[in-house]
């Protein structure tokens, strides 16, 4: 691999890893109080929905961004109301939101855009930091990125800290490992995982806005294509831990980096494998060849005072 | 009215106020999109009872759900979440065309060139879900992650079957060879009911009917049932009855996961005759969604399998005759699972003991 070869896939796996780890990092919010967020997916559409009409109607990416925001609102609180409310079944309310968002966006696409479906769409700006960005051949290739990609470095500094030092972080994850000790100690469960949800369709929103205006600067119909439940197979290998979640969002990124750059190389690698790659490791790392996994013991459970 | 035949009655009426109220809103849409109401209507009937080939589609598609939805119900008795199905139809797939393609099985009599392959995609299904029960058993791993992250595993290796050569890909004669397998041959095809192509419903109905009523008899009647029931009510006290938790937990999954690859063979056999990329797209997690709607009962499953069935056929023709997309009945669909899914609060509220039913 040439050094400009280099150069290009690890700028390509950063943009590919970040909405997979605004997203995943959402998610991990969730999964923590013990909420299994199948919806990230419908609510990433969602986002990338809202973000690309926004940013089409208004001209301006910032309004998209907003739109992105306000589209996956009643997703989560959907999601939120069923599952923390109403205690449905945390797996099929996903597939449901899901399956509803991907109807609902395709058909509201062909209502609002029809025949204009190739009509640019405003997008972010691109940005590279003043030192990093003038080192030779790296400098643009890696890190001029989108500014959502910087915005998200404090975004995740900040989650980092609120889930391993606050007491927020920590009833949150007592909320998803005992809910009972947490209702006993006069906290409630269901306030903390409603809370937990609206973070992952936060979160999950900005990941879609990333991808509709952000990378491509264009809508198709289900463009998430599974990115929403590659984000759960990165916080399942990620251990749900930041860290390890980071990480996983990284492997991630560069595996599906490199099924576009093997080819141009003249490697061939079975497509198939490196398409599977990221749930296969989810599922050793699951299956405890990979370390030991601590799943939250509540995940999927729903809460009955 | 007992308080059972009440529950029961509440049970029904959820599932068919959602439907109604889901077709009024799938009303309001096609009126919103401009599309003369009477057009729709006249494809939705094309698309469910027009046609003799509508129907059989229509009952070939429903008998996929209801063979997934039966597995979910069998493993939700003993307390597990099977989302699996999607990729237990997918290695059932694989499995049915290897062996329909292999030299020899074409050759078979009585039935047996498509038995055979429909065993084996039985048993694939079975061994690939047993993986999470032993997991289960062995490291305690949820079991909604194992058959989820199983799921997209073999949702990829269809893909990578049908693009490599040394598995299944029919042999590249030109650049434009598709990746797919090569045809499964005639013999080997799951036979017709009516023997008519103009109306192609495969014996897959018939047998979808005996294993719901085995299901049945299992469930209900039978001591596995009982140890089911147990290990799902209450692990520690089945345990001391002298049930294996590993081993029931296993065989729940195992089975689920036979009757999720038997779906997938029926579909590979008896309707897709190629294997493709993504053949069981979907299927799976509306088999799921028939499961769980069928809060339990063998008879909801079929129930909810036919609508499914149905539903998903109208909208095809719907996209095909009068413009609507296909999207419309997504919503639709979405829109039924989020108000039953909802409603099992109520329901579950009003039988303290099975709270921890889906």
């Amino acid at each position: 691999m040439t050094v400009e070869l280099f150069a290009v896939f690890l700028g390509s796996s950063i943009r590919l890893a970040m909405p997979l780890l605004i997203a995943a990092l959402g998610e991990l919010v969730s999964e923590r109080g013990g909420v299994l967020n199948m919806s990230v997916e419908g609510m990433m559409l969602a986002g990338a929905f809202g973000g690309a009409v926004g940013a089409w109607a208004t001209g301006s990416p910032g309004l998209g961004l907003l739109c992105g925001l306000l589209a996956a609102l009643p997703v989560a609180l959907l999601q939120a109301v069923l599952t923390v409310g109403l205690r449905a079944n945390q797996v099929v309310t996903g597939l449901g939101l899901n399956i509803l968002v991907l109807g609902t966006t395709t058909l509201a696409y062909r209502e609002i855009f029809g025949a204009r479906s190739r009509d640019e769409i405003p997008g972010f700006a691109t940005w590279k930091p003043p030192l990093l960005g003038d080192i030779p051949v790296f400098g643009e290739a890696v890190f001029r990125q989108v500014w959502l990609v910087y915005a998200a470095i404090p975004l995740v500094a900040v989650l980092a800290f609120v889930l391993r030092r606050t007491a927020l972080g920590i009833t949150l994850t007592a909320a998803g490992q005992d809910p009972r000790t947490v209702e006993r100690a006069g906290l409630s469960v269901t306030s903390i995982r409603f809370g937990a949800v609206l973070t992952t369709g936060f979160m999950a929103a900005l990941a879609g806005t990333f991808l509709s205006i952000g990378d491509i600067h264009t809508f198709t119909e289900g463009m998430t294509n599974g990115a929403g439940y590659l984000a759960i197979a990165a916080v399942i290998f990620g251990n749900w831990t930041v860290g390890r979640t980071v990480l996983a969002c990284f492997l991630f990124g560069a595996a599906t980096a490199l099924q576009f750059q093997l080819p141009a190389m003249g490697i061939v690698v079975p497509n198939a494998l490196l398409v599977m790659l990221p749930y296969l490791l989810a599922f050793l790392a699951v299956a405890g060849l990979v370390g030991r996994q601590t799943a939250p013991r509540a995940l999927a459970v729903p809460h009955w005072r | 009215m007992s308080s059972s035949s009440f529950r029961l009655a509440l049970d029904l009426l959820t599932p068919v106020l959602a439907v109604v109220a889901a077709l009024l809103i799938g009303t309001i849409l096609v009126a919103v999109i401009h599309v003369p109401l009477p057009d729709a209507f006249e494809s939705f009937v094309d698309g469910t009872v027009g046609s003799p080939y509508a129907i059989a589609v229509s009952l070939n598609r429903a008998v996929v759900y209801a063979l997934v939805g039966l597995g979910f119900v069998l493993a939700a008795r003993a307390g597990l979440t099977n989302v699996g199905g999607e990729g237990q139809i997918a290695v059932g797939g694989i499995a049915a065309t290897a062996v329909a393609l292999w030299g020899p099985i074409a050759g078979l009599p009585f039935g047996l060139a498509f038995i055979v392959p429909l065993l084996t995609a039985a048993i694939a299904g079975a061994a690939w879900a047993a993986l999470a029960g032993v997991l289960k058993a062995r490291v305690g791993t949820n079991e909604v992650i194992s058959t989820l992250l199983l799921s997209f595993i073999a949702v990829w290796l269809v893909y990578g079957c049908v693009q490599s050569e040394a598995l299944l890909r029919r042999p590249m004669t030109s650049a434009a060879t598709l990746p797919e397998s090569l045809p499964i041959p005639d013999a080997t095809q799951v036979p017709l009911l009516t023997g008519d192509p103009a109306a192609p419903v495969t014996i897959g109905l018939v047998l979808a009917g005996i294993l719901a009523l085995v299901v049945a008899m299992v469930l209900n009647r039978s001591r596995f049932g009982f140890q089911l029931a147990a290990v799902g009510l209450n692990p520690i006290a089945s345990r001391r009855a002298g049930f294996s938790y590993g081993l029931t937990v296993t065989l729940a999954l195992a089975l689920a996961g036979a009757l999720g690859g038997l779906a997938g063979g029926l579909m590979l056999l008896g309707e897709q005759y190629t294997l493709r990329a993504g053949f069981s797209s979907g299927y799976g997690f509306d088999g799921l969604v028939v499961g769980l709607l069928a809060r339990g009962s063998v008879l909801g499953v079929i129930a909810a399998a036919l609508l499914f069935g149905f539903l998903r056929s109208a909208g095809i023709t719907m996209e095909m005759e009068a413009g609507i997309p296909t999207a419309l009945v997504q919503i639709l669909q979405g829109l039924i699972i989020l108000a039953v899914a909802g409603a099992a609060f109520w329901l579950d509220r009003r039988a303290p003991g099975s709270r921890k039913a889906p």
